[in-house]
């Protein structure tokens, strides 16, 4: 998923117009809202959108000062390090187990409420997951459950359809016939 | 507060830098995040807050130190981390992580910083923010700004931040010359900030502003290499060595004999053979001639076998005949690649007959050869035993059962197939059942030789690749077992052992005795070579893709220990992986990449694809071939790396000095530039000693990278306006550069042979033996050289350009077709590609514009045909088949269904587009609807013959009704066409539907009793 697109995608979930969003000639994401304001960056959006938000997303991504630099600082993992991570087979699986061991402890990234940071690297990670085998997504229990979880969520999955996290998958396998 | 951080992570500056300011106190622990105590640590460095929480990201630290320093900042703070942090990684990175595309990156940023700096004071406004501290520690280590120009801005920000007490605080605690962007490859498990994508930057070049390489490279020459570098720049006229007119060994020698695999003659090789095989093998040839060694470069095409037969056979000619038609195509392919062999030449030649049954009767007589009876598949018609590919017949996998499984393999299933085991086998010539026949074949005892080989595979494996050396130790584990070397065919080397006088030798034991055979066609003395006196040391090193490793390290050399006469075993096995083109597989029949033929074709010089290709070599790993990356590398690495250094320092020679070589009196700067080289040089020899090939490039371009960074440093052309002082220390820096520029033309040598001949040329100086044993690099032209008349060497590949080449060789079936369709674009094609040869030769030939101006006139008259020729083409042929006409007989649907069919396959096995396949899916389905319709009413005709004379008048009754909707679909069918003819789908697809739903009708009517059904019924019986 682009930053363009992810961006969109939060906005929805915070219940925000997310204007008009596109990339600059530095190749980095814009965000022109309302007034003719515009926004650069990735995370610096996501912080705009939040104070235009009355969604409980945005309310949990500000409570504190701490709690905000957590989130800002999950935002830009998923910038720096999920996405791009992805795409590689070694640092993928070393993502995978470093959020999956994250998870074992946690609900959610940041506190026990969603927030920002969740959506991000929900986002980020969402090509990553769905390219899993069932046998691996057992292998990432906690991450899964994180995700799963997550997708759930009407305004996070947007109508998008759901990734299979059920455990019965042998099922999908022996179709009977000769293989 | 703490700071965790790795030794040397230039971020930890920054962490230490944003605490001063917040007059926090911190304290700074290193660690090392691969001990298991730190698991916990994702990233450095990391913060810890005295409350205990940690954040790892220096701009969420900085937010949370500064809290609200405005919109403006945060923007500033995040392009620091997310596009300035990774640009220096990526610029900063050594090795094979280097990456070019880096510095123009770079150079943008740092304009946008300059740019910005002008307007204000600092980054955010007229105060000092985070951002500035942000950007100012990831330009500060590392010396980004050392050496850059037309920044005055950024240096006086750079300057002044750098002159606040509290920055020189922190630096009196933390020295810059500690850190280094390569910790951060140890700041985290995800590869440091490699993996984060370098942006693009559509903005306009920056021009150069940075210095090209990092200057803290520099510091680290030790006072050792500065003395050796010193001493060994010193003039020695070279000796005129005697080039020998045929090579050989000699004793107390160095004697490389290489070989290339063999490639197949009717195969039309690709890039990957290319690199693969003989171009490798002609790069360490030119290497070894250079470094002095008795160097024999030797390959061939291997042309007995089935494929040729069966080849022979489609195109109808003799098997002799298609080999010498590809041989021709072969030799012409390697000579354009600029492939030096010392013999190329093929396995159909009486001294390889002569060798290979020599060697079978020593074979034989040693005792390595059994006979056992094989059941084989005898066509009765043809009089001979089929081949696995001569069969086809029925799969034998349960559920499979495709008929036209092969005798090697299933199609369909894709499984391996035993064509004994074919169900209802047939000849694939004459198409008659071939019976079962038991036939005596020769095996050889490889479990024989097999503990011989063992004890020479543990010696020699040392020099073999990874690769070569993985594959063999598989095989030997799982034990060898005797292999086959007869064949029942016609076209091979008759076996010269009674009652085996109608069989050949299997290709596999007559092939590598071709290296043999074409060292003996070279020269009578072959022997020297491939079984060396006592005292004489040959190294055989083979070239090749894995897949033959195999026969070059089991079977063969079983072969040759079982003949125990001595023979050259192979010491290095220098076996690549596969080649892929932009991410899939080269295909032949799907015309998908660059076949030989094609390079030339694309105008682009063989040096370039030589260049090209070795840097892409796919050593330890699959690599692809890539038009932008072919393009990258020749405007980033060929034009403005080498040919910008060496045609600089050419030119400044040329317009300052006359022409002649001033003296090289070497200060310091000097010897730090001419030990950087020896490191460079001592790196390629080591490389291309090991036939490293892609590492060789590395260092050779690093030199003139150096290079280019010692010429912008010193700026000569500043120093030529100055005192008698400063136009010495110019004459100095322009005579070191054209050194440096020989040199490189000696290393250049064995990867771009022309190039580096021009460029001798322009330096008019003679090639210069390298010396493997002592790489330093040494005064090629002393002062008072006259050097020839400098040129640009290499041009510029226009993004345009490769598009172009890009999409013809894409493999997009559909627009090959339809050219091949118009015959008169087809013929339109060649003229151009004539007429364009014509005016290449004209070019290379002569200088004069009048004599090819006429010439190219032409061609781009014919371009301009051509091009109006396809437009025509792309727009007359309907893209859909005509709609089947309502009323069909069963036959006529049967077929349409079966054709269609076809398109779908076809379509779907060329594009994943779903949007593009389904109408036809859809049209497929109606017919097969249809068909089935029109066979229930047969039926139903042919079992109830009474019923049908009572069916006409019904049918009748509708006729008119069925003419009206024929008509009515005709006309739909055919504004079908024309809409998509034009294109967009988002048009067409309704009156697709609406088409449909009028040939349901259609079928609706027609396929109950209707007229034609009863026909075909009663054929059907």
């Amino acid at each position: 998923m682009c930053d363009v697109a992810k961006v969109q995608k939060i906005a929805h979930c915070l219940g925000v117009a997310p204007g008009k969003v596109q990339l600059n000639e530095e190749q980095v994401v814009t965000r022109t809202s309302g007034q003719n304001k515009s926004v650069a960056g990735f995370s610096t959006i996501l912080e705009s959108l939040a104070n235009e938000s009355k969604s409980e997303t945005a309310q949990n991504s500000k409570v504190s000062r701490e709690v905000e630099a957590q989130v800002y600082q999950w935002i830009e993992f998923s910038v720096l390090y999920v996405a791009p991570g992805s795409r590689d087979r070694n640092v993928a699986k070393q993502l995978l187990g470093d959020l999956n061991k994250l998870f074992a402890s946690k609900s959610y990234l940041v506190g026990h409420f969603i927030t920002l940071a969740d959506l991000a690297v929900y986002y980020a990670i969402y090509d990553l997951v769905k390219s899993l085998s069932p046998v691996e997504k057992e292998a990432y229990l906690n991450l899964s459950r994180w995700f799963d979880h997550l997708q759930n969520r009407p305004d996070v999955h947007q109508g998008e359809p759901l990734l299979n996290f059920t455990t019965i998958y042998l099922h999908g396998w022996a179709t009977g016939t000769h293989i | 507060m703490i700071i965790y951080t790795n030794e040397g992570n230039p971020l930890g500056l920054q962490l230490l830098m944003l605490a001063k300011f917040a007059k926090r106190s911190v304290q700074l622990v290193n660690l090392n995040l691969n001990d298991a105590k730190f698991k916990d640590f994702l990233i450095l460095p990391t913060l810890e807050l005295d409350n205990g929480l940690r954040l790892f990201s220096p701009a969420a630290i900085a937010k949370y130190l500064f809290v609200d320093e405005g919109q403006l900042r945060d923007e500033w703070l995040e392009w620091s981390t997310m596009l300035l942090a990774p640009a220096l990684a990526h610029h900063m990175a050594v090795g094979h992580r280097a990456d070019p595309n880096a510095l123009p990156v770079l150079n943008a940023l740092v304009k946008k910083l300059d740019d910005c700096l002008k307007a204000t004071p600092y980054l955010a406004g007229d105060k000092l923010s985070a951002a500035d501290i942000a950007v100012w520690s990831l330009l500060a280590p590392d010396g980004t700004l050392k050496g850059a120009q037309n920044l005055e801005s950024l240096h006086g920000w750079y300057n002044r931040v750098k002159a606040l007490p509290e920055v020189q605080q922190v630096l009196a605690e933390q020295p810059l010359k500690d850190l280094s962007f390569n910790a951060l490859q140890q700041s985290n498990r995800y590869g440091g900030l490699h993996h984060v994508p370098l942006k693009r930057l559509s903005l306009a070049d920056a021009g150069k502003l940075l210095a090209e390489t990092a200057s803290t490279v520099a510091d680290t020459v030790t006072d050792e290499e500065l003395a050796a570098a010193g001493a060994s720049f010193t003039y020695t006229a070279p000796k005129d060595v005697q080039e020998q007119r045929t090579v050989l060994p000699k004793a107390g020698e160095r004697n490389v004999l290489i070989t290339s695999a063999l490639p197949y003659v009717n195969n039309v090789p690709h890039l990957g053979n290319i690199i693969g095989c003989v171009l490798s093998a002609d790069i360490f040839a030119r290497y070894s001639r250079c470094a002095g060694y008795n160097t024999l470069l030797i390959c061939g095409t291997d042309e007995y076998g089935t494929a040729t037969e069966n080849k022979a056979l489609a195109e109808n000619m003799t098997p002799r005949e298609i080999c010498d038609k590809y041989f021709e195509l072969h030799n012409s392919i390697y000579r354009w690649f600029g492939i030096g062999f010392d013999y190329f030449g093929r396995t159909t030649t009486q001294e390889q007959t002569d060798i290979v049954q020599e060697a079978f009767k020593d074979v034989h007589s040693a005792g390595y050869i059994i006979t056992e009876s094989v059941e084989q598949l005898l066509c009765q018609k043809c009089d001979r035993f089929l081949a696995d590919r001569f069969v086809e017949g029925t799969c034998p996998h349960p559920g499979c059962g495709y008929a036209d499984a092969r005798g090697d393999q299933c199609d369909k299933c894709g499984k391996l197939v035993n064509a004994t085991e074919l169900i209802r086998p047939r000849c694939k010539v004459c198409n008659t059942a071939p019976i079962l026949r038991s036939s005596d074949q020769l095996f050889i005892d490889l479990p024989k030789a097999e503990p011989r080989l063992r004890e020479w595979v543990d010696k020699a494996e040392n020099g073999w690749t990874h690769n070569a050396k993985v594959i063999t130790r598989a095989w030997l584990r799982e034990g060898l077992k005797p292999r086959c070397i007869t064949r029942d065919l016609k076209w091979g080397i008759p076996v010269p052992h009674s009652g085996f006088e109608k069989k050949v030798f299997y290709v596999w034991f007559d092939a590598p005795f071709g290296y043999v055979s074409m060292t003996k066609r070279y020269t009578k003395e072959y022997q020297k070579w491939w079984q060396p006196a006592k005292g004489t040391d040959v190294e055989l090193f083979q070239f090749m893709a894995k897949d033959n490793v195999p026969f070059h390290s089991v079977v063969w050399p079983s072969v040759l220990l079982a003949i125990n006469k001595g023979h050259t075993l192979v010491s290095h096995i220098m076996a690549t992986e596969y080649l892929n083109y932009e991410d899939g597989k080269f295909s032949k029949s799907r015309g998908i990449g660059v076949f030989g033929n094609d390079a030339q074709a694309t105008g682009i010089p063989a040096d370039v694809w030589r260049f090209y290709l070795a840097s892409a070599r796919p050593e330890g790993q699959d690599s692809s071939f890539s038009w932008n990356d072919l393009a990258a590398r020749n405007n980033s690495e060929l034009l403005n790396n080498l040919g910008n250094f060496v045609n600089r320092a050419l030119v400044f020679c040329e317009k300052n000095f006359n022409s002649i070589v001033p003296e090289v009196v070497a200060t310091e700067e000097e010897l730090i530039l001419l030990a950087l080289v020896n490191r460079e040089l001592r790196g390629y020899i080591n490389s291309l000693e090991k036939a490293k090939l892609r590492d060789g490039i590395r260092h050779l371009l690093a030199i003139s990278r150096h290079g280019n960074g010692y010429m912008q440093t010193q700026q000569p052309w500043v120093l030529l306006k100055g005192n008698d002082e400063q136009k010495k220390r110019a004459a100095t820096i322009i005579g070191l550069c054209a050194n440096i520029a020989c040199l490189l033309a000696n290393l250049l040598f064995p990867y771009m042979p022309s190039t580096a001949r021009t460029l001798f040329a322009q330096l008019n100086a003679k090639q210069t033996p390298l010396n493997a044993e002592k790489p330093l690099a040494t005064l090629l032209l002393p002062a008072g050289h006259k050097i020839g008349k400098p040129a640009p060497l290499f041009a510029k590949l226009e993004q345009s350009f490769i598009d172009e080449l890009k999409t013809k060789y894409g493999g997009s079936q559909e627009t090959k077709a339809s050219v091949q369709s118009q015959s008169s674009t087809a013929d339109l094609e060649q003229a151009v590609q004539a007429q364009a040869d014509k005016v290449r030769q004209l070019k290379t030939s002569t200088k004069d514009k009048t004599v090819w101006q006429p010439e190219v006139s032409k061609l781009l008259d014919l371009k301009k045909q051509l091009e109006e020729a396809k437009k025509t083409a792309v727009a007359a042929p309907a893209s859909a088949p005509a709609p089947s006409n309502g009323g069909q007989s069963v036959q006529d649907l049967e077929k349409a269904v079966q054709a269609q069919g076809e398109k779908v396959r076809n379509l779907k096995g060329s594009t994943k587009d779903k949007t593009v396949w389904q109408p036809e899916v859809n049209v497929l389905l109606d017919l097969k609807k249809q068909l089935e319709a029109a066979q229930k009413a047969a039926k139903a005709a042919a079992a109830a013959p009474a019923a049908t004379t009572a069916a006409p008048p019904a049918a009748s009754a509708d006729a008119g009704q069925v003419k009206a909707l024929e008509d009515k679909l005709a006309q739909q069918a055919e504004k079908v066409r024309t809409l998509k003819a034009k294109g967009d789908a988002s048009v067409w697809k309704p009156e697709v539907d609406i088409l449909l739903a009028l040939k349901n009708q259609l079928a609706a009517l027609t396929g109950a009793p209707a007229a034609g059904g009863q026909g075909k019924g009663k054929k059907k019986k």
